[in-house]
């Protein structure tokens, strides 16, 4: 195979680019991560103490499913932002824009959160059921639910961040911006999970619907993305 | 601000106006036959709910055109055409919404019942409310026009998958979708519906009338009059004291 010498590396090569100095610099800040875990921790043991424990743990599926995907919206509110924040704070906006193509860049962002929120929606799980004594029987719909929202979610958001992050008053602006634009798959996602703890079958459509809703919000942002990107 | 408008555009506006007049007093004149006096004299509400509904939809399906326009050509004038138009879109979204609990706590009993058309409409003010913000929030105008923009696209493209989203939820809708009209009320409703359009048409006419005002209001000469006069008047000012 014959190597083409090329001025920019491969497209898969500058996402992977993208994603690792996401990871690094994460790894070494721990601040996203540490972030969003705290804030959904403080968000269901405040939920969790204000209810009270014994018999009034046990809520009726739809209030737990609610409950769970608001601490889940929340804490997503709490951390994702920072992916486009960070590069301003620390003065390395410039610098990105130069050395990596834009759709690299929103592609290396958005699976680095869907990764963040992804792992968070895991450790929300276990402490959910911690708390509020939840029986699931089919695992396997309910982290298809739980996975498949939160990539959802978390690919809306980086579009809402990017824009937020040129604006002023960003944490409260990015939530603002998103929860419309989340709330198809939000809800949802809600139904979704109300059916499996109330032990019912989840069925194939719910699945393809939160699936096609990322697909269409991340080609919709992939070809946005540029205009806010190039020249922000 | 009316002065400086083009006679043409002044025109247009009374005749606008009159026409509105005019078809709010045939509203209230119709006679009170069966189909719309169903649910009493407060059915003529829909006279005005629909239209309203009408406008903000046909202000929301402009703003995201003008929206494209904006990002393919980069002219300011587009962005505020879209800007304006989806205000104007929120503020009718807000008639209808309230005109339409009004009519739901006469006829259902209730102002809000989460009713399918009410969460669509809501999530619409959400929407359109969280681009307003937005663009509030950004100073740089090409900057607010850009982001904006992308903005009202995105919601634009993801909006309408609430449409299989909302039916799954168990929510019904006890919305009326068609009504029995006598020959006059349809009359009446399309005269409404014309008259709300030629409403919208003129509010975008003036707006980008203002801001050409504006734009060529403080031009090199004014301005060292306008000073010369302040200095003057503070000079006065002084002589009296």
């Amino acid at each position: 195979m014959q190597h083409k010498p090329s001025r920019f590396p491969s497209f898969f090569m500058s996402v992977g680019a993208v994603l690792r100095k996401d990871a690094l610099s994460e790894l070494r800040s721990k601040y996203a991560f540490s972030t969003l875990a705290v804030f959904a921790l403080t968000c269901l043991a405040g939920i969790s103490m204000s209810i009270g424990g014994g018999e009034l743990t046990q809520l009726n599926p739809q209030v737990q499913s609610v409950l769970l995907w608001i601490v889940l919206f929340f804490s997503a509110m709490a951390g994702l932002g920072r992916v486009f924040v960070q590069e301003q704070d620390a003065g390395t906006l410039l610098t990105l824009k130069v050395s990596a193509p834009p759709q690299a860049v929103y592609f290396g962002k958005v699976i680095f959160n869907v990764f963040l929120l992804v792992s968070l929606s895991v450790l929300v799980l276990i402490l959910f059921i911690v708390f509020f004594d939840v029986s699931v029987s089919d695992w396997l719909s309910l982290i298809g639910v739980l996975w498949l929202g939160s990539i959802g979610l978390s690919i809306i958001a980086t579009m809402t961040a990017a824009m937020a992050a040129q604006a002023q008053g960003r944490a409260s602006l990015f939530t603002i911006i998103t929860f419309p634009l989340i709330l198809p798959e939000f809800l949802s996602a809600i139904e979704g999970t109300r059916a499996v703890l109330a032990g019912e079958a989840v069925e194939l459509t719910q699945f393809l619907f939160l699936g096609g809703y990322g697909v269409v919000a991340l080609v919709a942002g992939s070809i946005l993305f540029d205009y806010l990107w190039i020249e922000g | 601000m009316l002065g400086r408008l083009s006679k043409g555009d002044n025109l247009f506006g009374i005749i606008t106006g009159v026409w509105l007049v005019a078809t709010a007093v045939a509203v209230f004149a119709l006679p009170p036959v069966e189909p719309i006096e169903y649910f009493g004299y407060s059915a003529r509400i829909l006279f005005f709910h629909i239209p309203m509904a009408w406008i903000a939809v046909v202000a929301f399906l402009m703003g995201a055109w003008w929206a494209v326009q904006y990002l393919r050509k980069r002219d300011l004038a587009q962005f505020h055409h879209g800007s304006l138009s989806n205000k104007v879109g929120l503020v009718f979204t807000l008639l209808a919404t309230v005109s339409g609990a009004v009519y739901g706590k006469l006829t259902w009993g209730t102002f809000w019942n989460w009713d399918v058309r009410q969460t669509t409409i809501f999530i619409l003010l959400l929407i359109y409310a969280a681009y307003i913000v937005l663009g509030y929030s950004i100073e740089d105008e090409e900057k607010r026009a850009r982001i904006s923009a992308v903005y009202s696209l995105f919601a634009f493209v993801t909006v309408p998958f609430l449409f299989f989203v909302i039916p799954r939820l168990g929510i019904t809708t006890i919305h009326p979708t068609s009504f029995n009209m006598t020959f006059n009320m349809v009359l009446v409703l399309v005269a409404a519906l014309l008259g709300i359009t030629a409403l919208f048409i003129w509010i975008v006419r003036c707006g980008a009338a203002y801001r050409r005002n504006r734009v060529v209001e403080p031009t090199a000469q004014e301005e060292p009059a306008s000073f010369a006069q302040t200095s003057k008047d503070l000079q006065n000012g002084e002589d009296q004291t």
